[in-house]
């Protein structure tokens, strides 16, 4: 048969001179590697950024004792300087503080209505796909309702019916933002559902109740989780784009969208500080949260294999 | 020991695995050994049943043939291709251009999961044979319908999606795009998984016909029915290791396996015996120190302390000494890794 | 008694899979059901397990009518049948442990008391070790998996087993301990079983009668048999 070559000796298994050569010595997996620095460093910065935002709403506003709202007509439009590096606005006030506050407003208005949204979305999507039957059509037909209204133009309808202030405005913003979740949850458990280990479960005396608790929702938890990181960046834009059109915040109260919008009259005048200073407070802080949620999308990815190709 | 194949009178195999062990690396620095010392060859228009029970290492060979470990794997050995390349220190560069799919063709396991889900049968084909062969616009589509015909995928079906094919169907339009590079080595990772006796034996057939005279197939299956169908040897595998080589004629035939494992194994199936070896195999990542099979074997004694080389002769004696013990060295035609070898006739299968 | 009685089922009404089948295990009798992979004999396995309600006719366990299927079945009528799947990486809850997975339907059905005597003992009759337990699916074989399923199925003693295709992924050596577990298990209790499968071989060993699939169908079999599977196109 395939007698053409003997082999030179046995294949002693207590072999002690077994040369072993690591995989990642090929090419590709260098360049895999290089991929994979760039991917270390993106998720770096992010984590960076999004702790030094924390830190900073968390800590500077209570232990510097600077007012946001001071008000110093004399120093009234002042490019950035060292006293202050963000410049100051029309009345005087620091640019910098102003934009620490202004960020601390609007996360807090982005995670709590993320969360909200989310817990909204994860409830509605999972019991119309446990229900099914009619309760799934109907539900699902009215998130349909909902996303073909521009979610801008429903968030505007909502604040309108409150007074201005922070509340109405999370309201808002969770209360447009819950529709993609639903989705994603129930396409998610819809597909868990017609796995055999459900059917197991059921056969093993499993209530719908206990099927939904224990085996379909921390199947979807992940993907619920990172909807709602995600989120948060979308509910930041959303919360500056309606105090841009002053629907949101009251004017005096600093957040990222107030400020763009105080300062448009003196972008006009050719100064560029006030607007370029929150501005990038907005787009900054939102980019570095999607990085890292990106970052854990992949981490979560069912395709992932797993380490032992067994 | 692992030096290139000197160039015999004979022609070269068309696979040669020499001391081939892939081991990985985990977290806390602990080892897991998937595939220890590999050694065989394979020839031209010979089909090898690489066969074992999963998680014995069978699926990580065959990603090594392919260099398709995960990042977290070690190899050691050689595997060296018929011209002299080996694939396991090969650059993914060469890999990528001359070897997968031109000089190495892989049926995979699950066909449904290998085709492109959103491109039709026949402009997968057509891809391929453009990339592999050269193929250009005017010939394609004729390039593309022989290609089908020559796996017998049905001319009728070219333009459906993966998904709307029986798996019968699915595993012929994977066979045929594995045949397109024409490569000398075929390797088939458990090509028939899920597939009904029917399907089981019409695949391997296929498959068998177009190693031909001049092709070589690597089978790793855990279905001996298949193996004893088209094999004209049988390696089991078994904690890592190759435990025995034999002519599938001896194998499933009189003579029977010589090695205790592979004996229990054809004696569990519902022709034979029926009954299960007891207990089950160990953790690739606890091996013992020994023979890996003597805690399930009736036959193990001191000796087994000592892992059994995988020799061509029947031993002289069974004591003290083991692996020594007048054992000659394994050609690459035949062999068994063990210290007690079966010598008695196999029962013969029920009718 | 299991009957089944002119099912028809499918996951399409107008191209149901199953088209008026009738079949009857009795109890303590051992049925295989042999089929072409693709021809429906699955879906007559989840309608018998309660797992999937027909387009018409009846299935009727122990002289009474079932009128609800899944989840609409008492809970008691369910638990009455143990199944086990062709692939155990999907039947098994990729989060829970081995020892969890087989702990589950006591934990369900209000018998978590029973857990730590049950469960050790199915381990052991199945053949998994201690150390397998703690583990999660992908730290196991497929082999070492559907031991975990076999012993899921066991826990709450059912009077009838339904087992789908259970050795299609398994080597030789493990199809046959596994069979030998579920006749264990049969001889003790005199449960009844409904083995699904494509490998004659296997259900004729296995099984004290076996039935073809174009039989069962009758006149009404499009199929005309294995013979004319997806091999004659």
């Amino acid at each position: 048969m395939a007698d053409t070559e003997a082999t030179t000796g046995p294949g002693t298994a207590a072999d002690p001179v077994t040369r072993w050569r690591p995989v990642a010595g090929r090419s590709l997996a260098g360049a895999r590697k290089a991929s994979r620095s760039t991917r270390a460093w993106r998720v770096g910065s992010s984590a960076a950024i999004v702790t030094a935002v924390v830190l900073a709403v968390l800590i500077v506003p209570p232990l510097v004792a600077l007012d946001e709202q001071a008000v110093h007509l004399a120093d009234k439009l002042l490019p950035p300087s060292a006293a202050h590096p963000f410049g100051t606005d029309d009345v005087g006030r620091d640019l910098l503080v102003r934009c620490v506050y202004g960020l601390r407003v609007s996360l807090l208005v982005g995670v709590v209505a993320a969360v909200v949204a989310t817990v909204i979305g994860t409830a509605v999507g999972a019991l119309a796909a446990s229900a099914g039957g009619w309760v799934d059509r109907v539900v699902m037909r009215l998130v349909d309702v909902f996303s073909s209204v521009p979610h801008l133009l429903l968030g505007i309808f909502i604040v309108a019916m409150f007074r201005p202030g922070v509340w109405p405005v999370v309201i808002s913003v969770a209360l447009t933002h819950w529709l993609s979740t639903a989705r994603i949850v129930r396409a998610e458990v819809l597909s868990l559902r017609s796995r055999p280990y459900v059917d197991a479960a059921i056969s093993g005396g499993a209530s719908r109740w206990r099927v939904t608790v224990r085996h379909l929702l921390p199947g979807v938890l992940p993907q619920a989780g990172l909807a709602a990181v995600l989120m948060v960046p979308h509910a930041i834009w959303h919360e500056s784009a309606l105090s841009f059109l002053g629907l949101g915040l009251p004017t005096h109260q600093a957040s990222l969208g107030t400020l763009v919008q105080g300062a448009r009259s003196s972008l006009l005048a050719g100064d560029w500080w006030p607007t370029l200073f929150p501005g990038l407070f907005i787009i900054v802080p939102t980019l570095a949260i999607a990085g890292l949620a990106g970052a854990w999308r992949d981490r979560i990815n069912p395709r992932r294999r797993s380490e032992l190709m067994l | 020991m692992t030096g290139p194949v000197p160039p015999a009178g004979a022609p070269a195999p068309a696979l040669s695995v020499r001391g081939l062990s892939v081991r990985f690396r985990m977290h806390g620095g602990t080892h897991v050994a998937a595939v220890t010392d590999a050694r065989f060859d394979l020839a031209a228009g010979e089909c090898l049943a690489l066969v074992g029970e999963s998680g014995c290492g069978k699926s990580v060979l065959a990603s090594a043939l392919l260099g398709l470990l995960p990042e977290n794997a070690e190899t050691a050995g050689a595997a060296l291709l018929g011209d002299g390349t080996d694939l396991l220190t090969a650059d993914e560069r060469t890999l990528a251009r001359t070897v997968r799919g031109r000089r190495v063709g892989l049926v995979p396991q699950s066909p449904a999961a290998h085709l492109t889900p959103v491109r039709t049968v026949r402009s997968q084909l057509e891809e391929t044979l453009r990339e592999l062969a050269g193929v250009r616009r005017p010939d394609l589509r004729k390039a593309a319908a022989a290609a089908a015909e020559r796996a017998s995928f049905p001319l009728g079906h070219l333009d459906r999606y993966p998904h709307e094919l029986s798996g019968g169907l699915a595993q012929r339009a994977a066979t045929a795009l594995a045949l397109i590079g024409d490569a000398p080595l075929l390797l088939a990772d458990e090509p028939t998984t899920g597939l009904d006796r029917e399907l089981v034996d019409r695949t391997v057939d296929e498959l068998r016909r177009h190693v031909g005279d001049d092709r070589a197939l690597l089978l790793i299956t855990h279905d001996l029915a298949a193996a004893e169908r088209i094999a004209d040897r049988v390696a089991v595998m078994y904690a890592s290791r190759v435990v025995e080589i034999a002519a599938a004629d001896d194998f499933f035939g009189d003579a029977g396996p010589r090695h205790p494992y592979a004996r229990g194994l054809l004696n569990a199936l519902p022709e034979r015996e029926f009954t299960p070896i007891p207990g089950m195999p160990p953790e690739l990542s606890a091996l013992p120190g020994g023979c890996a099979f003597a805690a399930r074997c009736d036959r193990a004694d001191a000796a087994c302390g000592t892992v059994p080389a995988l020799t061509g002769g029947v031993p002289l004696s069974t004591g003290a000494g083991g692996a020594s013990t007048g054992a000659v060295p394994v050609s690459a035609g035949a062999g068994v890794a063990c210290h007690h070898p079966v010598t008695a006739a196999l029962e013969a299968p029920r009718a | 008694m299991l009957e089944l009685r002119s099912l028809t089922a499918g996951y399409d009404r107008r191209d149901p899979v199953v088209r008026d089948v009738s079949l009857t295990v009795a109890p303590g009798e051992s049925v295989g059901l042999l089929g072409p992979s693709g021809c429906g004999k699955s879906t007559l396995a989840r309608v018998a397990a309660l797992l999937h309600r027909p387009d018409r006719g009846q299935v009727v366990v122990d002289g009474e009518p079932v009128h609800g299927w899944r989840h609409r079945a008492p809970r008691d009528r369910r638990t009455a049948f143990g199944v086990v799947f062709q692939q155990p990486r999907l039947s098994a809850d990729p989060r829970l442990s081995l020892a969890q997975i087989v702990a589950e339907p006591l934990r369900a059905t209000g018998r978590a008391a029973d857990v730590p005597e049950r469960v050790p003992e199915l381990a052991r009759t199945v053949g998994l070790g201690a150390d397998l337990l703690g583990r999660r699916p992908h730290e196991v074989s497929d082999g070492q998996l559907q031991r975990a399923c076999l012993a899921r199925a066991l826990v709450l003693r059912p009077r009838w087993l339904i087992c789908d295709e259970m050795t299609a992924m398994l080597d030789a050596s493990t199809t046959a301990a596994l069979v030998a577990v579920v006749e264990e298990y049969r001889a003790a209790s005199g449960a009844g079983l409904l083995a699904v499968g494509h490998d004659r071989v296997l259900l004729e060993r296995w099984c004290e009668r076996t039935v073809e699939w174009r039989e069962l169908t009758g006149a009404t079999g499009a199929t005309g048999g294995s013979a004319a599977h997806p091999a004659a196109e």
